[in-house]
């Protein structure tokens, strides 16, 4: 697994120095400026309110945290080829577990990117109202759950794209699915198979326990179940990629050999 | 019959009737208050504990009790939503002579003077009187919960930090590949 490292190594100076996840970061923290701004000038807000505000912009950090994470894993694959770049990599001594492992590793580096400049915002946000250090921790367990599942899909759907548009394309679209039960009305999901969309899907799920710390104020064990989803899509999806990355990368894209 | 008596008998008639058509009071149900007074801080909760006695001869069922939350003055907009989540309970039948005791926790999300009281009433829509407990005077002192004015430090400085960096990055690079560029000149023959 050293060649791992390295090829993390050299994937990382790519994304960080080439300039790419220090673009993404800005727009992500001009994002959470505004989003902090217009909170924190509201002086119309209760305690309750002011809770839910901490909730929302934990949550749209956590999403677009991930969205960061996909976008740079469906790049990964179809990115190098279309760059010309793969090539070169495959002719390494690194085996192709060991290129995908490196690759997945640096993609969640946007995540963890990420959840760092989240936390100044949220500890601002929620210090006065007693729950920063909830909400970072229930952010970072979200997050990091969600932001593996959508790295391992990204890389899945990179290593099958035919292109690099086709593959940024499909990790959009999979990702706006994943947000579909979000815009339901209430009342549709009040019932057993609103419920079970919620839970089954680790998006809604992971968010859906967060809110439930953050805004309802409840203990980590009451709701755990609510992270099942998001605990068994994060290491199954990312051994599938492993699995799949070793034995299918190549330098033509496509479901054939 | 007279006309004036005729008009008796219908105001009688009417005083009888009256009492029908009125909203009548719960039967022979109170509802009382651990405390009237409850003083804290904004964002701590409390606990107002209720009792609602049957004081008749028989069962009392069919009763649900629901809580409310008011400003006690004007220009304070209270959500009672927020403060208790659960603010409608559905009674177990109270047998004769005995009485139930409730529990509401609540969660002072607005600072200043408020009033809490429960009303009981009957679940199968008779139009009643709902009977009520004392009101509870609820004052929530205010504390700082959010300093608007320090966001914009912050809400400035992340993206400048990040911009900066990126900016330095690029000058870092292009100056090193200007760097090789004319190295790679000066080696030319």
């Amino acid at each position: 697994m050293r060649s791992a490292g390295v090829v993390l190594g050299q994937e990382l100076r790519d994304l960080w120095l080439g300039g790419r996840a220090l673009a993404l970061t800005f727009a992500f923290s001009l994002l959470l400026s505004l989003l902090a701004y217009l909170v924190a000038t509201n002086r119309a807000l209760n305690f309750l309110e002011q809770r839910e505000t901490v909730n929302l912009t934990l949550q749209v950090a956590v999403a677009v945290g991930a969205l960061l994470t996909l976008l740079t894993a469906a790049d990964m694959v179809s990115g190098e080829r279309e760059r010309g770049t793969l090539e070169s990599l495959l002719l390494t001594p690194a085996s192709r577990l060991e290129i995908v492992a490196g690759k997945l590793l640096a993609s969640l580096s946007l995540w963890v990117a990420a959840f760092a400049i989240t936390i100044a915002y949220v500890w601002f946000l929620g210090r006065g109202v007693g729950i920063a250090g909830d909400a970072l921790v229930s952010g970072i367990v979200v997050g990091t759950l969600l932001a593996i599942f959508l790295a391992s899909v990204g890389i899945l759907i990179s290593l099958f794209a035919t292109s690099n548009r086709v593959s940024l394309s499909l990790s959009l679209f999979f990702l706006l699915a994943l947000f579909v039960p979000t815009q339901l009305p209430s009342g549709a999901t009040s019932g057993w198979a609103g419920d079970f969309l919620l839970r089954v899907n680790p998006l809604t799920a992971g968010e859906h326990y967060i809110g439930r710390i953050v805004v309802d104020g409840r203990g980590w064990s009451e709701d755990v179940t609510w992270l099942t989803s998001p605990l068994i899509a994060a290491p199954l999806f990312a051994v599938l990629a492993l699995a799949v990355g070793g034995r299918r990368l190549s330098l033509r894209g496509g479901a054939s050999e | 019959m007279t006309p004036r008596t005729v008009a008796l008998s219908l105001v009688l008639a009417a005083a009888i009737a009256a009492p029908a058509a009125h909203a009548a009071a719960l039967p022979r149900t109170t509802v009382s208050v651990d405390r009237t007074t409850v003083a804290t801080k904004l964002g701590h909760t409390f606990v107002v504990r209720t009792t609602i006695a049957n004081h008749g001869t028989t069962t009392a069922s069919g009763l649900v009790a629901h809580l409310n939350v008011l400003s006690l003055g004007p220009g304070l907009y209270v959500d009672p939503e927020d403060w208790s989540t659960h603010r409608t309970r559905y009674l177990a039948p109270i047998p004769a002579r005995s009485s139930t005791t409730l529990s509401w926790k609540l969660t002072a999300v607005n600072a200043g003077d408020l009033g809490v009281y429960i009303a009981v009433l009957p679940r199968d829509g008779r139009a009643v009187d709902p009977t009520t407990g004392p009101l509870v005077h609820v004052s929530i002192a205010d504390r700082r919960t959010l300093d608007a004015g320090g966001i914009l430090p912050l809400a400035l400085g992340i993206p400048a930090v990040l911009a900066f960096a990126t900016a330095g990055l690029r000058i870092f690079r292009r100056r090193t590949t200007r760097a090789v560029s004319s190295g790679r000149a000066a080696l030319r023959p």
